[in-house]
């Protein structure tokens, strides 16, 4: 390779690499902005401070959902398998929305410690299958929401 | 081998080998994309939470994974500008530009109209894997109007292919962003082999083929786009002027 090509690439790798460290360095300094939700877990341990609007994120919990009759009133519980955060929200919920579910909620720890959500995503985990899938995997007695739920837990 | 590498350089030897691979890469372009496309929308099973809203995805992932290869393309072929000085590295990459943006921005619209059914909204700007692919499409805008905006074509590529190499460290941050960071949008999934379990065969097969036959849309897009830029940057060469007093 003539010197001056040499050069050339030296200068590339150099300004790739050094750009490279200062974004990296940049995002992780500022991970903890760039997470989009707090955990129950972290909800609980204080790091949200008080007062503060944020966005939650856990799974709902089996058999917490507490629909009112004659309105959109909402009550469940999000957990991530270690602490638990009651919600309350009024509003249409998204389809996805079931137990056993990842959501994110937005809103604001009121003073009885319930979370006034705003609003109420849903996610959608990385495992697709069929129906009939499913039925056979709950008839198995391999409940495919709790392993769902274990993979989910793990990555929030 | 740099004998090679020199008559790959060269427009009139890309032109001449494109003729021939050409028909055979749209034929198997078309084959791939109208049964993946069939498979997709006709004949996959329902997801068992979402029902047939799971069918946008097969699309989806597809051009979202192949507009990541677009600022590596751009990056290898502005190197290539910098380094070497070969002329038809810089124009494959002019247009590549574009086409990343069209692919960027068809991963945008085919997620926002899932999200709006499965998450409950169509945006996110909390979500660091949907705002680092909207940051690329307008990376990809930029890289397009830069060019344009200068009017000195060899001072253009360069600058392009600095942006493009630049552009590279958002790629990575899209692939990452959901394992890095908590997202709405889900992480990739793992596929599994085995028939009727999670992510079985029938639901990654197609979208297996469908992102060859993306792959392949790219490919012949970016060959067509060249072989026009060939033409119309060497139209002064003596192959160029023969070949189009054969065509009359």
């Amino acid at each position: 390779m003539k010197p001056h090509r040499r050069k050339m690439l030296g200068i590339i790798l150099f300004i790739a690499f050094g750009l490279s460290a200062a974004v990296g360095l940049t995002l992780y300094a500022l991970s903890q902005n760039i997470n989009m939700f707090f955990t129950p877990t972290q909800v609980a341990q204080g790091e949200v401070p008080a007062g503060q609007h944020f966005r939650i994120g856990g799974m709902v919990k089996d058999g917490s959902i507490a629909r009112e009759a004659d309105s959109l009133s909402v009550n469940f519980v999000t957990t991530d398998f270690a602490s638990e955060v009651p919600i309350h929200y009024v509003g249409i919920l998204p389809d996805l929305f079931r137990e056993g579910q990842g959501i994110v909620a937005e809103g604001i720890v009121d003073a009885g410690g319930v979370f006034q959500a705003s609003k109420v995503l849903a996610k959608h985990d990385e495992n697709y299958m069929s129906p009939e899938v499913k039925a056979a995997l709950d008839a198995a007695g391999a409940s495919a929401e709790n392993h769902s739920a274990a993979s989910e837990g793990g990555s929030l | 081998m740099w004998l090679w590498f020199a008559k790959l350089g060269s427009p009139k030897w890309f032109y001449e080998l494109s003729s021939k691979w050409l028909p055979w890469l749209v034929g198997a372009m078309a084959i791939t994309l109208a049964v993946a496309t069939v498979w997709a929308l006709l004949y996959l099973p329902p997801d068992y939470q979402q029902g047939f809203t799971s069918r946008i995805l097969i699309v989806h992932v597809a051009v979202a994974g192949t507009s990541l290869a677009f600022f590596p393309l751009m990056a290898v072929a502005g190197t290539i500008t910098l380094v070497w000085k070969m002329k038809l590295a810089d124009m494959v990459a002019k247009n590549a530009a574009a086409l990343g943006a069209w692919f960027s921005f068809i991963t945008l619209a085919t997620g926002s109209i899932w999200g709006s059914v499965s998450w409950g909204t169509w945006w996110e700007w909390s979500d660091s894997r949907l705002v680092s692919m909207l940051f690329q499409f307008f990376l990809l805008l930029g890289v397009v109007s830069l060019r344009s905006a200068l009017e000195d074509s060899d001072k253009a590529a360069k600058a392009c292919a600095l942006l493009s190499i630049v552009g590279c460290i958002n790629v990575v941050v899209i692939k990452y962003s959901v394992e890095w960071w908590n997202t709405l949008h889900q992480p990739a999934s793992p596929v599994s082999i085995e028939s009727g379990s999670a992510n079985g065969p029938e639901f990654w097969i197609a979208t297996a083929l469908m992102i060859l036959g993306v792959y392949l849309f790219m490919s012949v897009s970016l060959i067509l786009s060249t072989r026009n830029e060939i033409l119309r940057r060497e139209r002064r060469a003596l192959w160029v002027q023969e070949l189009l007093h054969e065509s009359d």
